[in-house]
Order: structure tokens, then C-alpha cells, then sequence
């Protein structure tokens, strides 16, 4: 499609072709009357060298087509006006038809060669002086700090060497990777997005000259940077422009890849910047939360033991003293346990929680997660159901636990005294399904405004009634979810139908290392 | 008897939790030292040679692993390691360092004074020559391993274990009421090359208890300190 006309670059002629051929016949009359006079005093080939003069003086000031015509109109006027018979173009002397072949010859190889060594003169100059600008275009490009910047240089840039409208179309990230953006400013120029989009995937210039009279941009260029294509440059070649050659699309090609280059600069400019936010942002979230953990948790730690060194006075303190002793221990208890679970939310709400997942059977954390609790769990015996053939599965144990733990804590908070707990695990196709249940009243089925709550019981500060007697934050399925999803799980509540409240979670099963053989 | 009493270095440098530390302590008829600094206690570890040192992770001049390590150096003093609960990787290289056990903040005095006891207890145990019957469990599935003849019996009969298996309950035998790290435990029966391989250590463990408790998820002897290591209770 693209470099169907290719003629050569011309710098801007001063003259219309009419006013050049104006110009040729003129330049040959006077000729002719020049000479004229002078045919008394000399010899016809002299003559001939005064038209030959003529020709490569009009080849070198307008070109190749004036030279031409000059070369032609040189032999008729010659033979007109000077050759025997005068004023007539019959010839006497069949000698003179060889001057004039050899002078129509030497005319147009003058000519031509004058003409060509023009025109390479001003290709070489037009080069020079898009090189230099190219050169001047990237120096500006490097300095360049704002993508804003980049656009109104390249549009600089495309104005004065192509006279033409230019346009950035940057690769919009967010938006599934079509070229987008600027388009509610650019009313100079209008883009067909097809085409753009064609330029950035193929990776190679599109070219269209049949839109360029719509205000639309003919040539669309992929901003092709080391690390991809960044971009589309769109240019509104006007669709008249006589010539649009392979020296305009080579200019424009080696402009859209120095955009590249600057957008790809500023674009990891950005990613540097950002990145050392995070970090900054993360080592001051990081420290904060360990200085918040240690500074409550002293305090708490001194509180539980100096309530229970009450204990240990001598001569004992009255039962009275001794049960507020206890309730001290419990309370502080309470508390030391809220704020580590707000701690722990607060870290895996920051992200800063790395997963320490080893692969190892569920029964073990399961048993940890009981015997942690212990006398929380007195009043409900917990059956663990697995089975024998669960394969090993890839989780972090301190986290695992505190699910546990938490759902466990729960199920002993709801249900009745003496009713069983139940633990069971299923094996899916490619997770395993974790129940815990509980003989209670089960979850709330609806909220005051009549939605289902089951699934915001997971969000933070969320509990089944809102003003229940049961102490309690709402953090604790909050907890568990944040563990769950990022083990790559999923969790959710549910009623059973005999009545009793079921969460189930998922975890992947992934692939379990294998176990060698113990040659016994 | 009137043995002398038993002397605890205490290092922690949180006053009031000194305070109630050294209660409970005295408690258990010991005398107690205290130490606000790491290079205090340090220097008291070296000079009052006390048969129990209790050291808060945390202390504002040092790392307490490197206090370990330097005791270790010159002596097996049992040592008990308070830590708060976001510091596993400092509990478990406290006890790689050589740490007995841990307290992970807050506790209550009771189990304070239960794991003085059962260090205390251990200490005086050591001088005394292996028992080669180890006995353990209640009725009916109380378990006898005969030590010198590689048997493990269950309520009066055999109980068949692989060499592997026997190994690990040979060495977790061996340090009653330690907490052994993973990393331990696999170097110790399986070889330096295994220390990551925490998978095998926890499938061994599950054979164990499938085989010596009542109830295998429910274990009361070959208990699990979650994230850390495993614990023989007899």
C-alpha cells in the first residue's frame, strides 16, 4: 500500500510548472534574438553553442522538464531562424539534420545531468538537514521528563519537517491493550482506530492515503521499544501532498522509534519511582506493626502475670480478691487475643504475610489447633473426621491453625454445651473441602434489611447479631478468609439442614512431593 | 532435705513482668537473679552458674540467639525462651541455638511454673544413668519401649516399627519434654541433605501416632508445636 507514487524529494520550487515553462520559451526567445544578430559573425555551430548554454543553464535552475522542453524548442528554433532556408523548418543541407541530432542529444544529456545534480544537491541538503533535526529530536527526547513533553516534541517535529499533524497513541494498560487516549483532543487530527490497531499488533507501519482528506491520519507507526510496542504515532499525511515517499516514512520510522525509546525511558522511570514507594511504604508498615505488637503486648504479658501472681501472695488474699484476680487473668486474656487478631488482620490486610507452606497431613494442624485451645473447648468434644487416604497438602500451619482455632472458637462460643463439634475433609478433583460444624443455632439466615448475610459474615467487623451478648470483633471469619484465599482457597458459611452452622473451605491439592520408599 | 535451693537467672527487661516472673519462680522454692541486659546476663550467666536461665527474646541491647549460642558454648543450662507470637523464625532459632523451650507471650503464671518444673526436673534427671525401659501412657494402651532391645510394646504387645520410624521415637525418647525443631529432628535421623524436606518428619510423626496413641489426631504424647517442631510428652 504504502510508496505508490515515488518520485524523489523536491525542495519547494519557486516557480509553477506553467511559470517554468514561461520561463524556458522566454529564456529561448532571447535567445534566439541574441543570436540573430550575430549570425553575420558566426559560424551555425557556433549558434548551436549559444542553445546548448541556454539549455543547461534552464536544467540547472528549473530542473529536469525545462530542460527537456528547452532541448526541443532550442533545435526547432535553431532550425527556424538560422538554418538556410530561413524561417521555415525545411532544411537544404541534409548535413544539418546530424547538428541537429547531436545537438538535441547533447542538449538533453546536458540537461539531464544538470538536472539530476541539482536535485541530488537538494536531496543532499533536505537529508542533512532532517538529520540534523533528528539529531536535535532525540536530544530534546532524552530530556524529556513527561510524557507530555514526548507529544508536544514529536508534533513539534512532524510539523516542521512533513507539515503534517502528528498524534501519540499510547498503549492503554488498563484497558486490554488498545491504543487509546488523547483522542477528546486531538480535533487537528482523527484517528481510525482499526488501522492503529492493525500498526500495534503487526508491529509494522499502516498506510492509507485515502483517508487523509477526511481529517483522518493516513500512516500510523508502531512506537516499538526494546521491550515492546508502547504505542501507536499517527500522522495526517494531507492526502494532495504530491509526494509521499520511502525518505518521509524512513524519517518518521526512525522519530517513532526515538518516542519509543523516551516513553519506554519515562515508563521505567515510573516503575523505579513506584517500586521504591512500596518498598519505603512497606518497611514503615512492617515496623510499625511489629513496634504496635510489641508495645501492646507487654503490657498485656505483665497484666495476665501480675493478676495471677495475686495468686501466690502469702498469707492468700480473701476468696473475693482471688476471683477478681481471675477475672483480671481472663479479661487481659481476652484482650491480648483481640489484639492479635487485629495485628494479624492488619498484616495480612497489608500483604506483608509470607506464606511459609511446607507440605504436611491435615490431621496434624488439626490436633495442634484442639489442643491449643483446650480448656476453651472443654464443653464441646470435637470429632475429626479424615480420610485415611487425604494426601499431604501444601499450607502455611501457623496460619492453617489459626483458622482452625478461630472456627473452633466459634463453634464453641454458638453452640449448646455438650454438643459435638464436627471436623471433616472431602477430597474434590483438584482441592480438598474442609467442614467445620457445629450443633447451634446456625448462622442468621437474613439481616435487618432482609439480604443474605452468610457471605458478609467474612468481612471485617461483620457478626451474626450485631448486638449479640457473646464477646466478640467480627474479625475472626475476617481472618480466616484473608488465610484461605491466600493459600489459593476458597471459604464459605452455610446452615446444615438438621440444623448447626457448616463453614467449608477449600485448599489446592497441588502436587505432593513424593515420598521415598523406607527400605525396611 | 534441705538441698540448696535451686538458682534461676531471669532476663527480661520489662520491670513488672521481672516481677511476677521472679514470683512464680520463688514459687518453686528457687532463688532467683535478675538481668535487665543482654551483657548483664551474660556476665551473671557466667558467674552465679544457675541451674535454669529464663530470657526474653526481645531485650533492647542484643539478640538473644547470640546469648544462647555463647552459653552453649560452656554449658547445657536448661533455657527457657519467652517470645512474643510473631516471632517463629526467632523461636526456632533460639532453639536450633540451643533454647529447651519456649513461653509465647502473654502466658499465665501456671504454665510458667509447669515448664520451670519439668526443665528443673529434666536437669536433675541428666545425672542420673538412662533407665533402658521407657514407660509412658495410661491404660489401656500404655506403651513400654525397651531401649536396649529395640522393642515397643503397646498395652503388652508388640508394636511392629520401621527402622526409621523407631529412630525417631528413639531420639524424641531422648529429650522428654523438649520442644525439637524440624530442622533438628530431620538432620538427626534423616541427614543434613533432609533439612528441608519437612514433609518426611511429619508423615513419620503421623505413623508414630497411628500407632502409639489413642486417638491420632488428638495426640497427647508426640505433640506438635505448630510452625516449630515436635514435643515428646511422656
Amino acid at each position: 500500500m504504502p510508496n505508490e507514487s515515488m518520485l524523489t524529494v523536491q525542495a519547494p520550487e519557486r516557480f509553477t510548472p506553467w511559470q517554468r515553462v514561461l520561463l524556458t520559451v522566454l529564456a529561448c526567445a532571447a535567445t534566439t534574438l541574441l543570436a540573430t544578430p550575430l549570425l553575420d559573425y558566426l559560424a551555425l555551430a557556433n549558434i548551436v553553442m549559444l542553445f546548448l548554454l541556454t539549455v543547461l543553464l534552464l536544467a540547472v535552475t528549473l530542473g529536469r522538464s525545462a530542460a527537456v522542453l528547452a532541448s526541443v524548442l532550442s533545435v526547432a528554433l535553431f532550425d527556424f531562424f538560422f538554418v538556410p532556408p530561413r524561417f521555415s523548418l525545411a532544411v537544404n543541407d541534409f548535413q544539418y539534420l546530424i547538428t541537429f541530432a547531436v545537438m538535441l542529444a547533447t542538449a538533453l544529456i546536458t540537461g539531464q545531468l544538470a538536472a539530476g545534480l541539482k536535485r541530488r544537491a537538494q536531496q543532499a541538503q533536505i537529508r542533512e538537514q532532517r538529520t540534523r533535526a533528528l539529531y536535535e529530536v532525540a536530544r530534546q527526547l532524552a530530556g524529556a521528563l513527561a510524557l507530555e513533553q514526548v507529544r508536544e516534541i514529536a508534533r513539534q517535529f512532524v510539523r516542521q519537517q512533513i507539515d503534517a499533524e502528528a498524534l501519540i497513541l499510547l498503549l492503554d494498560e488498563e484497558k486490554g491493550g488498545e491504543p487509546g487516549e488523547e483522542k477528546s483532543r486531538s480535533a487537528a487530527l482523527r484517528i481510525e482506530e482499526h488501522l492503529a490497531y492493525m500498526a500495534q499488533e503487526s508491529g509494522k507501519h499502516v498506510f492509507n492515503t485515502g483517508l487523509a482528506s477526511n481529517g483522518y491520519a493516513s500512516l500510523y507507526l508502531p512506537l516499538k521499544a526494546p521491550m515492546r510496542v508502547r504505542g501507536v504515532l499517527a500522522v495526517g499525511l494531507p492526502e494532495n501532498a504530491p509526494e509521499l515517499q520511502q525518505e518521509n516514512i524512513a524519517l518518521l520510522e526512525a522519530l517513532a522509534s526515538l518516542i519509543a525509546i523516551a516513553i519506554e525511558r519515562l515508563h521505567y522511570v515510573d516503575v523505579a519511582h513506584a517500586t521504591q514507594l512500596n518498598v519505603v511504604a512497606e518497611r514503615l508498615r512492617s515496623s510499625i506493626l511489629s513496634a504496635l505488637s510489641h508495645d501492646l503486648r507487654t503490657p498485656l504479658t505483665a497484666l495476665v502475670g501480675l493478676a495471677d501472681s495475686l495468686f501466690l501472695i502469702k498469707p492468700a488474699l480473701p476468696a473475693a480478691a482471688l476471683d477478681t484476680a481471675q477475672a483480671l487473668h481472663e479479661q487481659a486474656a481476652r484482650m491480648a487475643s483481640l489484639v492479635g487478631n487485629l495485628l494479624d488482620m492488619a498484616r495480612l490486610n497489608a500483604g506483608t504475610v509470607t506464606l511459609r507452606r511446607e507440605w504436611q497431613p491435615l490431621e496434624e494442624v488439626i490436633g495442634a489447633s484442639i489442643k491449643l485451645l483446650g480448656g476453651a473447648l472443654s464443653a464441646h468434644p470435637v470429632r475429626v473426621s479424615l480420610p485415611p487416604d487425604l494426601p499431604l497438602l501444601e499450607f502455611d500451619a501457623v496460619l492453617l491453625e489459626r483458622v482452625f482455632c478461630n472456627l473452633l472458637e466459634n463453634a464453641a462460643k454458638y453452640a449448646p454445651a455438650g454438643s459435638a463439634v464436627e471436623i471433616e475433609a472431602r477430597p474434590l478433583d483438584d482441592a480438598v473441602e474442609v467442614s467445620v460444624c457445629d450443633h447451634g443455632e446456625g448462622f442468621p439466615t437474613t439481616r435487618k434489611d432482609g439480604e443474605d448475610g452468610k457471605d458478609d459474615l467474612f468481612n471485617m467487623f461483620v457478626r451474626g447479631q450485631s448486638e449479640s451478648s457473646k464477646p466478640g470483633t467480627g474479625l475472626g471469619l475476617a481472618i480466616c478468609r484473608a488465610i484461605v484465599e491466600a493459600h489459593g482457597g476458597t471459604i464459605g458459611a452455610a446452615n446444615r439442614p438438621e440444623g448447626g452452622a457448616c463453614v467449608r473451605f477449600t485448599l489446592p491439592k497441588g502436587q505432593p512431593p513424593v515420598l521415598e520408599e523406607e527400605s525396611a | 532435705m534441705n538441698a540448696p535451693a535451686l538458682k534461676v537467672l531471669l532476663i527480661e527487661d520489662e520491670k513488672q513482668i521481672r516481677r511476677f516472673v521472679r514470683a512464680a519462680v520463688e514459687e518453686e522454692g528457687c532463688s532467683v537473679a535478675e538481668a535487665e541486659t543482654m551483657a548483664q546476663g551474660l556476665i551473671d550467666a557466667g558467674l552465679r552458674k544457675p541451674d535454669l536461665i529464663v530470657l526474653d527474646l526481645g531485650l533492647p541491647d542484643g539478640n538473644g540467639i547470640d546469648l544462647i549460642r555463647d552459653v552453649r558454648g560452656w554449658s547445657d543450662v536448661p533455657i527457657l525462651i519467652l517470645s512474643a507470637r510473631a516471632q517463629e523464625n526467632d523461636k526456632i532459632d533460639a532453639l536450633d541455638a540451643g533454647a529447651d523451650d519456649y513461653l509465647t507471650k502473654p502466658f499465665g503464671v501456671g504454665e510458667l511454673r509447669a515448664r520451670v518444673r519439668a526443665l528443673l526436673r529434666r536437669r536433675a534427671r541428666s545425672g542420673e544413668s538412662a533407665t533402658p525401659i521407657v514407660e509412658f501412657g495410661e491404660s489401656p494402651g500404655n506403651i513400654s519401649v525397651d531401649l536396649s532391645r529395640r522393642i515397643v510394646f503397646r498395652a503388652g504387645e508388640v508394636v511392629h516399627l520401621t527402622p526409621l520410624e523407631y529412630r525417631l521415637l528413639a531420639v524424641l525418647l531422648g529429650h522428654p519434654g523438649k520442644v525439637m525443631t524440624q530442622r533438628n529432628l530431620l538432620r538427626e535421623i534423616w541427614g543434613p541433605s533432609y533439612v528441608e524436606s519437612s514433609h518426611y518428619l511429619r508423615v513419620y510423626v503421623g505413623h508414630l501416632r497411628q500407632k502409639l496413641e489413642i486417638d491420632p489426631t488428638q495426640p497427647r504424647h508426640f505433640l506438635t508445636e505448630t510452625g516449630v517442631g515436635y514435643r515428646f510428652q511422656p
